[in-house]
This record gives C-alpha cells, sequence and structure tokens, in this order.
C-alpha cells in the first residue's frame, strides 16, 4: 500500500500539481477582469432601471437583452461560438491564455447579475435619504449601494468563483490544462481512476474553502447589520 | 422660508391617472413648526417631496427662503437640499455603519474637512443624546435610538429647515414624546423650521404651530393649532380630533338621559377649566349642569378644554344659559335636545 502510495506520488504529484497551478492561474485571471466587468455592467444594469439614480430605458434594455443572452449559451459552445472575438483579444485561442477570454465573457454577466440582485437588496429609503441631503449621485452608488450591499456581493462573488472553477474544467479542450482537464484526461480517457479521484478531492476542498472563507467574510460585514 | 404655490404632482401609471396632490398652498414662516395630517394616501409623503424636489410637481412653484427651487439645474439643487434636512418614517440609515459614521459619511461626502466634520459629529451626538453610543450598530438601537441618529445626521448639515416625513410613525408613544421633545427642543435652540407629515393628531397638537388636513391631495383646512382644535368645520378634522378626545357623546349615554333638556359642548380656550362657569350658572339659573365628559387638551401654544353638559331645565330657561356662557367667552355647542 505505502509503496503504492510513493508510486503513485512519484508518478503523478508534478502533474498534478501544474494542473493545480494552471486552475489557479485560469480562475484568478478570469476572475480579476469579470469582477471589474461584472460589478459595472451590475451597477450599470441597478443604475438606468426605470425610476432609478441614472434611469435610462434603452440602456436598461440593451444591457438587459445583451445579458441575457451571453447567459443562455453554456460555456461549452460560448468557448467555440466567440474563437474569433477570443483570437482577435488575445491572440490565440489555445493554451491558458486562450482560454481567459472565454471564462471572463462567460462569468462577467453572471456577476452582473448577482450584483445586481445585491444592490436592489440595498434599502432605497437611504438613497432617497442621500439624495435629499444633496449628495452626488456617483457617491451614492459608492457609498450606499455598493457599501451596503457587500456582504451580499461577497457570497454573490463566492458562487461565480465556484462557477468559474467548473467552467475552468472544460478548458482542457483548447489545451489549457488544469484540474476538469486531468481528471477527464487521464482519469476517463486513460482508466487511471485514482487521479481521478484526487482530482476531485482537490476540486471538492478549494470549493468548499472558497465558500468557508465568503461566507465567513460575509457574515463578519453582516454581523452588525 | 418654505412656500409652496399651487404645486401638483399628478402620476401616470398602468392604471390610469394619479392625482396624488392638487393645487397645494402651504407658506411656513422662519421658525415656525407646521404639520400636515391626513390619512394614509392623502399624498401627505408625495407633498413633502415636492418641498425638498426629491418629487418634481407637476405644477406650481416652490420657494426655499424666498428662491424659487423648481427648474434650478441639478448643481443648484443639490446645494439647496443641504439647506434642508429631512428625517423618515423608516430612520434610512447606513445598516453596515456605526452611529459616529453614520454622520460622518455624508458630512465627508459633501466635503467637509476631517477636523470640522468630525467636531460637528460630536457636537450632533450630544445634542440628540446618543454620547457613547458612538460605535453602534443601527441593528443595536432601538427604534428611537435609530430616529435620534437620524436626527443628528440630518442637522449636522446644520440645514435651516428639516422636513419630517412621519417620523414617529413606527415609533410606540413613549418615544413619540421624546422624539417630538427633541423636535421642539431643535426648532426652539436652533431656531430650525420645521415642516411634518403626520397621521397622528397628537403629534400636531404637542408641536405645532399651525396644521393643514389633506385628504384626496388637497388642503382641505387649515389654521392655527388652536383654531382647529376649537372649531373644526371639517367633518375629516373633525374625526382626526375624535382620535384624542371624545368629542361626540355615545347614543347609549345619551338614552340614559331622562330628564329634558339641552345637551351642549362647552369650548375654553387658554384657561383650563369651566367649572367656576358652571358653578355660577347654578347660581344664577335654576338649570342643573351634569357634565358628561371633559377633557383639557394641552396645545403646543395653549390650553384647550372641552366639556360636554347636560343642561337640566326647560327650554327658554336653556336659552337665557346659553347666552349667558357666550357673552362669558366659551365656544358653545348645541349637540342634542332631550325632551
Amino acid at each position: 500500500m505505502m509503496e503504492y502510495i510513493s508510486e503513485f506520488n512519484e508518478k503523478w504529484t508534478p502533474v498534478i500539481g501544474e494542473a493545480i497551478v494552471e486552475t489557479f492561474q485560469m480562475t484568478i485571471i478570469s476572475l480579476f477582469f469579470s469582477v471589474i466587468i461584472g460589478v459595472t455592467l451590475g451597477v450599470l444594469l441597478v443604475m438606468t432601471r426605470p425610476n432609478f439614480l441614472f434611469s435610462n430605458k434603452v440602456v436598461y434594455f440593451i444591457l438587459n437583452i445583451f445579458v441575457n443572452i451571453i447567459r443562455s449559451i453554456p460555456f461549452i459552445i460560448l468557448l467555440f461560438f466567440i474563437l474569433p472575438f477570443t483570437k482577435a483579444i488575445a491572440g490565440t485561442v489555445i493554451g491558458v491564455k486562450g482560454v481567459i477570454v472565454p471564462l471572463v465573457v462567460y462569468t462577467s454577466p453572471y456577476i452582473a447579475r448577482l450584483i445586481e440582485s445585491a444592490l436592489l437588496e440595498v434599502d432605497s429609503g437611504v438613497v432617497e435619504a442621500y439624495t435629499s441631503m444633496g449628495i452626488k449621485r456617483r457617491s451614492i452608488i459608492w457609498n450606499v449601494l455598493l457599501r451596503e450591499a457587500r456582504p451580499s456581493i461577497i457570497l454573490g462573488l463566492t458562487i461565480a468563483t465556484v462557477s468559474l472553477i467548473g467552467a475552468t474544467a472544460m478548458a482542457g479542450l483548447v489545451g489549457a490544462g488544469g484540474l476538469g482537464d486531468l481528471a477527464y484526461r487521464y482519469g476517463h480517457i486513460q482508466y487511471e481512476v485514482d487521479v481521478m479521484y484526487v482530482t476531485v478531492v482537490i476540486l471538492i476542498i478549494l470549493v468548499q474553502g472558497i465558500q468557508t472563507l465568503g461566507n465567513f467574510f460575509a457574515a463578519r460585514l453582516k454581523r452588525n447589520s | 422660508m418654505i412656500k409652496l404655490t399651487n404645486v401638483s404632482k399628478t402620476f401616470h401609471t398602468k392604471n390610469g391617472v394619479v392625482e396624488a396632490v392638487k393645487d397645494v398652498n402651504l407658506h411656513v414662516k422662519k421658525g415656525e413648526i407646521h404639520g400636515v395630517i391626513g390619512y394614509s394616501g392623502a399624498g401627505k409623503s408625495t407633498l413633502i417631496r415636492c418641498v425638498n424636489l426629491l418629487e418634481v410637481p407637476s405644477d406650481g412653484e416652490v420657494y426655499i427662503e424666498g428662491e424659487e427651487t423648481t427648474g434650478l439645474p441639478l448643481k443648484e439643487l443639490r446645494a439647496k437640499r443641504q439647506n434642508i434636512g429631512m428625517i423618515f418614517q423608516g430612520f434610512n440609515l447606513l445598516k453596515t455603519a456605526t452611529v459616529y459614521d453614520n454622520i460622518m459619511i455624508p458630512l465627508r461626502l459633501l466635503g467637509l474637512n476631517k477636523r470640522e466634520a468630525e467636531k460637528r459629529v460630536d457636537k450632533y451626538i450630544d445634542i440628540v443624546g446618543l454620547k457613547g453610543r458612538e460605535k453602534s450598530y443601527p441593528g443595536q438601537l432601538s427604534g428611537g435610538q435609530k430616529q435620534r441618529v437620524a436626527i443628528a445626521r440630518a442637522l449636522s448639515q446644520e440645514p435651516s429647515v428639516l422636513l419630517s416625513d412621519e417620523a414617529t410613525s413606527a415609533l410606540d408613544p413613549e418615544t413619540t414624546d421624546s422624539i417630538l421633545d427633541l423636535l421642539l427642543k431643535i426648532n426652539e435652540e436652533l431656531g430650525i423650521t420645521i415642516l411634518l407629515i403626520t397621521h397622528e393628531m397628537n403629534v400636531v397638537q404637542k408641536i405645532c404651530d399651525y396644521v393643514y388636513v389633506m385628504e384626496d391631495g388637497a388642503i382641505i383646512e387649515d389654521g392655527t393649532t388652536i383654531d382647529l382644535f376649537t372649531k373644526p368645520k371639517n367633518p375629516t378634522t373633525q374625526m382626526f380630533l375624535n382620535t384624542i378626545s371624545q368629542r361626540k357623546i355615545s347614543d347609549s349615554l345619551l338614552e340614559e338621559l331622562t330628564e329634558a333638556g339641552t345637551v351642549i359642548r362647552l369650548t375654553f380656550v387658554g384657561h383650563a377649566t369651566g367649572e367656576p362657569l358652571l358653578a355660577s350658572v347654578t347660581e344664577k339659573f335654576s338649570v342643573k349642569p351634569n357634565i358628561l365628559s371633559a377633557n383639557i387638551i394641552e396645545l403646543k401654544n395653549g390650553i384647550v378644554g372641552n366639556i360636554v353638559v347636560h343642561l337640566e331645565g326647560n327650554r327658554t330657561e336653556n336659552i337665557d344659559v346659553l347666552c349667558y356662557l357666550k357673552e362669558e367667552g366659551v365656544l358653545v355647542e348645541e349637540l342634542n335636545h332631550i325632551q
């Protein structure tokens, strides 16, 4: 038994280690851009709503449709569907670099919806109070809406991160590697079931860790409200 | 200080056109407290939001300190709004910020430097009586304390006008009284003009100099608080008065009155009771006044006493009594005749 473990370690640790690094790379880089784009979109979706701070029917309508369209396409299809776009932006369609663009395109609208629902939970009375004080709308977005929504935003981003990790599993299809790809290639195609088990356990630990962390920070912000 | 002329507000909804405010005229002079009272749905909230243009009137003009604010560009409107504090039924505090930060954040956003802002926060926390609670979060405070934070936040901008949108409606009677005392205090000590809306007659009774009664978007009666409490004309006004003093005698009580005579209501302004007067009635006439109900309402600017009396005696003599009472400067209303 011990022999088997050390043999397994020797053979697979470098491969699994590399996959973990790839998964982290894909997740962190995509998350970074997705948060920037998603939060902006989410804020815009709320602000341009009828009767809101920057109410604008046309912008709201277009954004709403746009987000819905992208959200309708499963990642595996989106990956190929936007190949020309990916090529134009990233210069390549393979490897970690080539998968960042589709991951961001996939995750941003999701984050936008999560941010939207988090912001809509904020008591509109506070916005009214700040408006009545003569405070600028831009300041209200930062200091009332985003501030008050922080616990929900953190929980939303946690959900988005977990779903992003799920999407990276499909990145193997464009040769980006990662844990999902490892489990698929060795575990499924080459019948190395132990590799699959180890990968799955690592993924479970990863997702559990992220969720726990998210819950912790959200609860800490929410503690007093 | 605050002047609304012919202000109307119409909403176009899916279910048709709603006239929330109809042709309202209102004038609050510097240092006074005016109240708008009405049932829910009367348009009070929309009206008070027209004052600081949270709702833009469909028609009419709003003047603050003599300057027309309707039609001001957003930048100038924002500057004007800083001079108009507002408090709300739901307090509208940041849940994720401490008492201190709830007052501090708006001040900083309005461009005050840190030291000046800190001074103001300390000053107004002290005025509203929340010293020692600076680090608490709204979730840890009672309703009355939350409203105090909201009042401190409004005052910290040092406005000359304070608008109160049902500020005590979510509070229990005792807390309501303490918040009303606080509003009176800031009116007297800081000279802040107050316009409030409410559906509670005791709010008007305790702190208002002048009252407007609102129904279906229009002002149906207005006058000084004393006038409105002594000579209410509109049935809605009378209903509101009934909420704090029973002005009518119930039918069952009337049935119990067997002696012939007249039931009258005497209203006294300024002095607390009419008993010496009733005593002299018994001396001068051969009627027996039988007191059915009596109450005293303490208003901000005076006292109003109400006595409902059954005058037991014949009609002609009762008429003499009524004349005598009127000569003595008492408001007399005949309610019922008992044969």
